[in-house]
């Protein structure tokens, strides 16, 4: 197992050292017009003592199953005007399979610095890190704060396709600057990802998923050096359709919001930041028959320090909780099923430019069931455990 | 108390006369289609976190220097990021489609050519390396 387990990590080193080495940032013309080519892979292994984690059967043994990628073109055609497309891969687990999906693909006409359009599928600007919670070469954690970025359910928000206002102001008597973004679309989640996978449980079996949300984000890079805060808000109208025992089934919003407010610190290599994420969530589900009313409160704080150039340390508390009406048990946060407190070691080498690796340890209390899913999942585990241990190794390159 | 006040009065000068001299160590150069003559520090901050396109009515595009004293000096005094920190934001924008990366050459020699025969182009150069061929901003 040893054995093995050093052989892949190596392997995965040298071919990111390799294709890191041949596949530098590219660029090409179009008649006049250049266009960038960016690209991204990670290779992650997870092992856990306790519950099997994020699809992958880690207990015990460990999952080399944590792959990605993305791949995208982009060029100015004007000063004002831009285009881009971006294909990201990935498999986690049971969840993404390999199905390659449109990242984004934008159009963005930036008329002043206060004022921008784009449209078409966009990344969506919500809280520090929705838009860049999977791009792993631009954090020092392998996992960002599961409590409000988990990556199993990346899909519920990561993109929308429809359209931004976007803009930043910068305000006057050095009162900092102050950024916004207003957003609307259609979020469309992949049947190989990880709701579709909680119902599949449950015997429920996924046809679409998905529909309108709309929100914004505001920030405001105030006059103490360093310190930005800042509040999203995004509500949704969800439609589900699916089979059930072989029936056609259905599930759609009641009412379905989130609130988010953060705050970042930045001094020299140090960095501390927080979130706090409300998310209600009420669903008619089974045709009718019931209604499931969930509320979930997540909250972190992180720090990390940069503490030479290719050294970076990081920790977070990352903490959720989950009540829900169906089952009626589900009110007591006390109870590990209703809760999931995470405590973070990690840390980050920069082999190169272009190449990383990561080593990161995970302390967790609880394994939070609610409406959907948190990292855990009941094919994957019989019967819960209360804690669970986890080593999180990722390597990777982008260029 | 006399000696207090001495070694107050030299640490002073001596951390004024270093700042001067951090700042003095990089230049700010630009492509002469650029109108501008001098540029402020949150223009140059504004210009190189790409919120801003324009200086004085000339479009402008940044030109970073990859690695070097100067390229340290110029981060730390204007944009208030290290070079790890600038490359992620770089790519979380370029990752998202928000922005394109900015071009970065390895010497001041380079950057000096890219700027003199790029449209619009903004970059820093390290105070003592030649600019032929391009205006150098003042910066105020």
């Amino acid at each position: 197992m040893k054995h093995t387990f050093l052989k892949y990590i190596a392997a995965g080193i040298l071919t990111a050292l390799t294709v890191s080495i041949s596949l530098h940032a590219q660029e090409f013309k179009i008649g006049p017009k250049a266009v960038q080519v960016h690209g991204f892979a990670t290779q992650g292994f997870v092992y856990t003592s306790g519950n099997n984690w994020l699809t992958m059967t880690t207990n015990g043994d460990g999952s080399f199953g944590m792959t990605d990628m993305g791949l995208n073109a982009s060029s100015q055609v004007t000063n004002k005007f831009r285009i881009g497309a971006q294909v990201y891969d990935h498999n986690l687990g049971q969840l993404g399979q390999y199905h390659p999906d449109l990242d984004w693909a934008v159009a963005d006409f930036r008329v002043k610095p206060w004022l921008g359009f784009r449209g078409g599928k966009v990344k969506t600007t919500f809280g520090l890190y929705t838009d860049t919670q999977d791009l792993d070469s631009l954090h020092i954690f392998s996992l960002m704060p599961q409590s409000i970025y988990p990556i199993d359910m990346r899909d519920a928000s990561i993109a929308h396709l429809g359209g931004d206002v976007y803009g930043k102001v910068r305000l006057s008597h050095n009162r900092g600057s102050f950024e916004y973004t207003i957003w609307s679309g259609h979020r469309s989640d992949s049947i190989y990802s990880g709701y579709p996978l909680f119902l599949l449980s449950k015997g429920t079996v996924t046809k679409t998923y998905g529909g309108l949300q709309y929100g914004y984000d505001l920030r405001w890079n105030t006059p103490a050096k360093g310190l930005v805060v800042g509040a999203s808000r995004m509500s949704q109208d969800i439609v589900g359709t699916s089979t059930r025992g072989g029936l056609p089934n259905q599930e759609h919003s009641v009412k379905d919001w989130t609130n988010q407010f953060y705050g970042q610190y930045t001094h020299r290599n140090l960095q501390l930041e927080s979130e706090f994420r409300h998310y209600c969530r009420d669903e008619v589900v089974r045709n009718g028959v019931a209604e499931d009313k969930g509320n979930m409160k997540s909250w972190y704080i992180a720090g990390t320090y940069q503490v030479m150039k290719k050294l970076a340390l990081g920790s977070y508390f990352s903490h959720y909780t989950v009540t829900d009406t169906f089952p009626a048990m589900a009110q007591d946060t006390s109870l590990p099923s209703n809760h999931d407190y995470d405590k973070v070691i990690s840390g980050r080498v920069d082999i190169n430019r272009f190449v990383y690796v990561k080593a990161e340890g995970h302390f967790m209390d609880g394994y939070g069931q609610g409406p959907f899913p948190n990292g855990f999942y009941p094919q994957q585990n019989p019967t819960f455990v209360p804690n669970t241990k986890a080593l999180v190794l990722r390597t990777g390159f982008s260029f | 108390m006399k000696n207090k006040k001495l070694f107050c009065t030299m640490t002073a000068l001596v951390l004024f006369a270093s700042l001067q001299a951090f700042a003095a160590d990089v230049k700010v150069i630009a492509n002469t289609s650029v109108s501008a003559s001098s540029i402020s520090a949150g223009d140059i901050k504004d210009v190189f976190l790409l919120d801003k396109d324009s200086l004085g009515g000339s479009h402008v595009e940044p030109v970073l220097a990859r690695g070097g004293a100067a390229h340290e000096a110029f981060l730390k005094e204007y944009l208030g990021k290290n070079d790890t920190a600038l490359q992620a934001f770089y790519r979380s924008l370029v990752f998202t489609g928000k922005a394109s990366m900015p071009k970065s050459l390895p010497s001041d020699a380079e950057v000096v050519a890219y700027v003199a025969k790029t449209k619009g182009a903004v970059g820093y150069v390290s105070s003592g390396a030649p600019t032929e061929g391009v205006k150098t901003l003042q910066v105020k």
